[in-house]
């Protein structure tokens, strides 16, 4: 299993000073945009710009690497099928009768249109999991938690949150230890095909869920010996202020997507055939 | 009953505390629901065939998280422990904004499947609810894109199948046998309540995702028998977790949240 | 003396009991006093902790009768939330009780939940990690904390309110034994320095002897008797009978008092009894005892060979290991924690794979054989049972691997009824195995085992959480499986529950072996020992300080062994 701390950049940057409120405006604002443009051109300049801000920040070129080379074979065979089978839709969004014809194998036509098209969906979802690690990685848990509460996010959710992120590597190490239980019993895993391995790693859950809600009834003993309630109306060690820089930063934004919004509709600024067809 | 020994001291007035809870459910089990569904989110049981991705066992726990929390709880904890997930590990979730829809619908609707009187309109409302996604689905897919309607119908078949099973007294038929004492039926309602839920959260997500993926005719022929298939793993796993869980937690006597199901 | 709290014929019923789980129960507990609670499981110790805070009756219902005060306060009158200011509460898990993400936040998180200004949350925080000794690592998660370490957060946690009455509910049955030391100095120096008034349950009977002002025995629900630990510990017998463990030096002062040998009082203490053993000498005449070193003429069962391990993190986890184990020994392995006795075993197991070095199992190099294929030589019973129940019967549990490893069907039903009746398990087949009690679901769980009818069978820390009963329960498996023929091993930090049972002590630290011995011997290494922070059972050092005493050298290990060599005669 891979390695799951809460991972934060080194570098303090002016990003990182922010308010996670901020971020997490900017996280929507960008997700609604990449959502919005169907452009090869806008989405590719999105990402770029995502991609590059992430990298300034601090998130290591690795780790967007690894996220392109795990992403990597579904968004060729995306681009294969979009190429190739992509027809109606594209020549409505390009108001063309005939595609132009990239590649041809036997029969089958990969076209440019369709191809531009696989492209766009590309840049889309490469943008929405590019923000994440720069709004996440760039956020200290303390500040995010405060922060959320200030933004009125009910104080029991934000306390899950939070219970949720402590507990999970304890129950991450417990799945490990259930399964190597399994496989003392006599379960072969690892010469097993994945219908039977599937139905192994379902009895995993099993124990996990169990023994996990036994120690719920202990926890819920804890809360109230700590004189847990769920009330929002508490003190907080850590604090989370917004500055003027981040009430500037979260109006431009807000301004940006109304903008983006408004020449999309109205000039046609991302949508797909701009600065294209 | 007589007590072997005679209390000496006045029986007191006991007023119990307000225990923080979420709908009925106490926090406590919400916070260690969420955590298994962050945890199973990074153990792959199945390949999904659809995407070449891996198919993470809390899709199959989503339903469950209803059953046993209720609708707002259950969504609360499938929700959060998605979000921790992708927070964690962007990679192997994806977008946090667009991860939640399944778990979070998914677990709600399980959760609404009542049969006393508290809450048994809901299913009328969520219902109609439900049809704005098949609206913008199919004018999506038929209309915009092309798709020919018959192709659209086999495409959804866990959709509607899930909808219909949610609007007929099926929908009550797989909550009876849930809380049967009778393993064997409960079995029965779980799977046929993992399907129907999964169906139905798939509903939500696919709406979304195809408006940003659209994928074109020949994915649509090729994803006929594929998520069928799909959601039949979902449920077969769903029922053997949920099995294994609920027998359990009757064993333990585990003090039921106030709106779950079991 | 001021009283801080005060239960007046309180008596309580759970909503799910179908009698009273405290009966009558009338105590004072003076402010800066230790108290401890002592009783057989399910007494209701922690019933009557939780009384003190007010979470019994309120967070559970029932039926309540009596009074109980906290620093003045009716328990019934005010909510929950008021006594977490004046009461602070430890619990047994020290994983379970932690839920922040940090140690700061930790110790922030009921202040914050009470409302105390932020800047007084700053000011504690330091104040409550120096109380502890835990100075410096604020920003540290509880995950990288060791055992001993989280529970202190957890007490500095509930110092951090600064209370008037600290509870502690079995705060160290999950510790190693530097865990346990840590938190029972610091529960020390804070009631002593700091005047923090204690309540504590445990089973740690030298270590209470050692620190309380006063023992409370709870049985069925009432206070049987109340007194200082030289009052309570002393009456040996009456500990005994109602399955509650003395301290070792008390016991073998009653031991020694019925060969007619007056011994005055009985010492509770380590202390007090090497006072009282000078004039004792006189009457000690140990017989040479037999050391059970363990040799076989067959080739070992299980071989390793220079094994090394390194983690992917760099830890080296065990360093040029070699050791052999016959069929039929008992072997015991102890250490401190990180000490490598579970990466040895995992190397038994093929869980895990040497950085250098071979494991052998019956002559087979273990490189080659899958885990799966083990499981048919070498069982483990790992220390929390419940992680190893995956099915909804008994019946099931106990056939699972049976059928995994593709027996017929009519040896699975045989084996299986074989497994449960030695286990006592016949009458529970069909039961749910999480509705069985822990003891009970231990047994589920090596009958499952056993069915697969290994030649090794693995114990990793039996004892841990468990009350002496309890784990004498397990030990006696485990003699029972022993006499089956069965190789056993088994991990365990409790030392004073082992001269019984094992015959041969591997010591363990920083990844090596430091000694491989009989048990006799081993214990004897008194030196050693302390330098792995492991400290032997008191009857050893009773019976080292005889032997300087008196010139005769016997290395003996248990109460029984040490009166044994008493004579009334003899004077």
């Amino acid at each position: 299993m891979q390695s799951f701390n809460w991972q934060t950049v080194e570098r303090d940057s002016f990003f990182t000073r922010l308010d996670f409120r901020t971020k997490l405006t900017i996280m929507i604002v960008i997700t609604l945009i990449a959502f919005t443009w169907e452009s090869p051109i806008a989405g590719g300049m999105l990402t770029f710009l995502v991609a590059l801000s992430s990298l300034l920040v601090g998130v290591k070129v690795n780790y967007l690497a690894t996220i392109l080379k795990f992403m990597l074979p579904f968004q060729l065979i995306l681009l294969i099928i979009m190429g190739f089978f992509n027809i109606e839709q594209v020549k409505h969004l390009t108001g063309k009768t005939e595609l132009t014809t990239l590649l041809m194998i036997g029969n089958s036509k990969m076209s440019v249109e369709g191809t531009l098209y696989g492209l766009n969906i590309i840049f889309k979802t490469l943008t929405m999991v590019f923000i994440v690690p720069l709004v996440i990685f760039t956020t200290d848990l303390n500040k995010m938690i405060v922060s959320l509460t200030k933004a009125r996010v009910p104080y029991k959710i934000v306390f899950i949150f939070s219970s949720t992120l402590r507990l999970f590597p304890l129950l991450a190490a417990e799945s490990k230890g259930i399964i190597d239980a399994q496989r003392l019993r006599g379960l072969a895993i690892e010469r097993m095909g994945w219908l039977k391995k599937a139905r192994v790693y379902a009895t995993i859950a099993v124990p996990l869920i169990l023994n996990a809600m036994s120690k719920s009834q202990k926890l819920d003993l804890v809360l109230q010996s700590k004189a847990f309630s769920g009330d929002p109306n508490r003190t907080f060690l850590h604090e989370s202020v917004l500055k003027f820089t981040d009430y500037l930063i979260m109006f431009c934004f807000v301004v940006l997507l109304l903008v983006v919004i408004v020449l999309y509709f109205w000039l046609g600024v991302g949508k797909f055939p701009w600065l294209i067809y | 009953m007589p007590f072997k020994v005679i209390p000496e001291g006045d029986e007191r007035k006991i007023e119990e505390v307000n225990k923080c809870a979420i709908d009925g459910a106490p926090i406590a089990y919400i916070v260690v629901l969420a955590a298994i569904v962050t945890a199973l989110s990074f153990i792959p049981f199945s390949i999904i065939l659809g995407s070449g991705g891996a198919m993470p066992l809390s899709q199959a726990v989503f339903p469950l998280m209803g059953w046993l929390l209720g609708p707002i709880a259950g969504a609360t904890a499938s929700g959060i422990g998605t979000l921790v997930a992708s927070f964690l590990s962007p990679l192997t979730v994806g977008n946090p904004v667009l991860s939640l829809v399944g778990p979070t619908v998914g677990s709600f609707l399980a959760g609404t499947m009542v049969v006393g009187k508290k809450r048994r309109g809901w299913w009328l409302g969520l219902s109609i609810i439900l049809l704005i996604p098949f609206f913008l689905y199919s004018h999506r897919a038929i209309g915009q894109n092309g798709i020919p309607t018959n192709i659209f119908i086999a495409g959804t078949l866990i959709e509607w199948s899930g909808f219909l099973l949610f609007i007929l007294p099926t929908r009550i038929l797989f909550t009876r046998w849930i809380t049967s004492s009778n393993l064997q039926l409960v079995a029965l309602g779980l799977f046929g309540g993992t399907w129907m839920i999964s169906g139905l959260s798939h509903l939500c997500a696919a709406t979304l995702s195809y408006s940003i993926i659209g994928w074109p005719l020949a994915i649509w022929n090729m994803l006929i028998p594929v998520i069928p298939f799909e959601n039949l793993i979902r449920s077969t796993v769903g029922m053997v977790i949920g099995v294994g869980v609920i027998a359990g937690l009757r064993a333990i006597g585990l003090v039921k949240s106030r709106e779950a199901i079991y | 003396m001021e009283i801080i709290a005060q239960l007046d014929k309180v008596s309580y019923l759970y909503p799910s009991s179908s009698d009273l789980v405290l009966k009558n129960i009338s105590l004072e507990i003076r402010k800066g006093e230790f108290l401890g609670i002592i009783g057989p499981t399910g007494a209701g110790k922690t019933t009557l902790c939780l009384t003190l805070n007010g979470i019994v009756p309120q967070f559970y219902g029932g039926r309540f009768f009596g009074y109980a005060t906290v620093a003045g306060l009716d328990t019934l009158s005010y909510p929950v939330s008021t006594f977490a200011r004046y009461v602070g509460a430890v619990f047994e898990d020290p994983e379970n009780q932690l839920l922040a993400t940090s140690v700061e936040n930790e110790i922030a998180f009921t202040l914050e939940n009470l409302k105390v200004p932020r800047e007084e949350i700053i000011a504690r925080i330091p104040r409550v990690l120096a109380a502890v000794r835990l100075e410096g690592m604020e920003k540290k998660q509880p995950s990288e904390l060791s055992g001993g370490q989280k529970q202190r957060l957890a007490i500095a946690a509930a110092l951090a309110v600064q209370p008037a009455l600290l509870i502690l509910d079995e705060p160290t049955s999950q510790l190693d034994p530097v865990g346990s030391k840590e938190v029972f100095a610091t529960i020390k120096e804070l009631n002593r320095s700091l005047g923090i008034t204690i309540v504590m349950v445990s089973h740690a009977a030298e270590e209470m002897a050692e620190n309380a002002d006063r023992i409370a025995i709870l049985r069925e629900g009432m206070i049987e008797k109340i007194g200082t630990p030289a009052e309570i510990y002393s009456q040996v017998e009456y500990l005994e009978q109602n399955a509650l463990r003395p301290p070792q030096v008390a016991q073998t002062f009653a031991l020694i008092a019925r060969e007619r040998i007056s011994t005055g009082k009985i010492p509770v203490t380590l202390k007090e009894g090497l006072a009282l053993l000078e004039p004792l000498k006189s009457y000690y005449r140990p017989s040479s005892l037999e050391s059970t070193s363990y040799s076989s003429p067959t080739s070992p069962l299980i071989s390793v060979k220079n094994l090394s391990h390194t983690y992917l993190s760099g830890t080296k986890a065990l360093e040029n290991v070699s050791l052999d184990i016959h069929s039929g020994e008992y072997l015991l392995i102890i250490g401190q924690n990180g000490a490598g006795k579970s990466t040895l075993v995992k190397h038994f197991l093929n869980l895990l794979s040497s950085t250098k070095g071979q494991v052998f199992i019956e002559g087979r190099p273990i490189e080659n054989l899958s885990v799966s294929d083990l499981s048919r030589s070498i069982g483990y019973v790992a220390q929390n049972p419940d992680n190893q129940i995956f099915n909804i019967t008994v019946e099931k549990e106990v056939s699972f691997a049976l059928t995994n490893l593709g027996y017929p069907v009519k040896v699975v039903e045989e084996r299986t009824s074989e497994s449960l009746a030695a286990m006592g398990l016949l009458e529970s087949r069909h039961l749910h195995p999480l509705s069985l009690s822990k003891g009970d679901r231990a047994r589920v769980v090596i009958a499952a085992i056993l069915a697969m009818e290994p030649k090794i069978i693995v114990f990793d820390e039996p004892t841990t959480g468990q009350d002496y009963q309890g784990a004498k329960a397990i030990l006696e498996v485990t003699r029972q499986l022993h006499q089956m023929g069965k190789t056993i091993i088994v991990i365990t930090h409790h030392l004073y529950l082992m001269p019984e049972y094992a015959q041969r002590v591997i010591i363990m630290g920083q990844g090596t072996i430091l000694l491989d011995a009989p048990i006799r011997s081993a214990y004897h290494e008194i030196d050693l020992l302390s330098k792995t922070y492991l400290t032997p059972p008191q009857a050893v050092l009773i019976s080292e300080d005889l032997a300087k005493l008196s010139g005769h050298r016997s290395d003996l290990l248990t109460p029984n062994e040490i009166a044994s060599c008493f004579n009334y005669a003899i004077f």
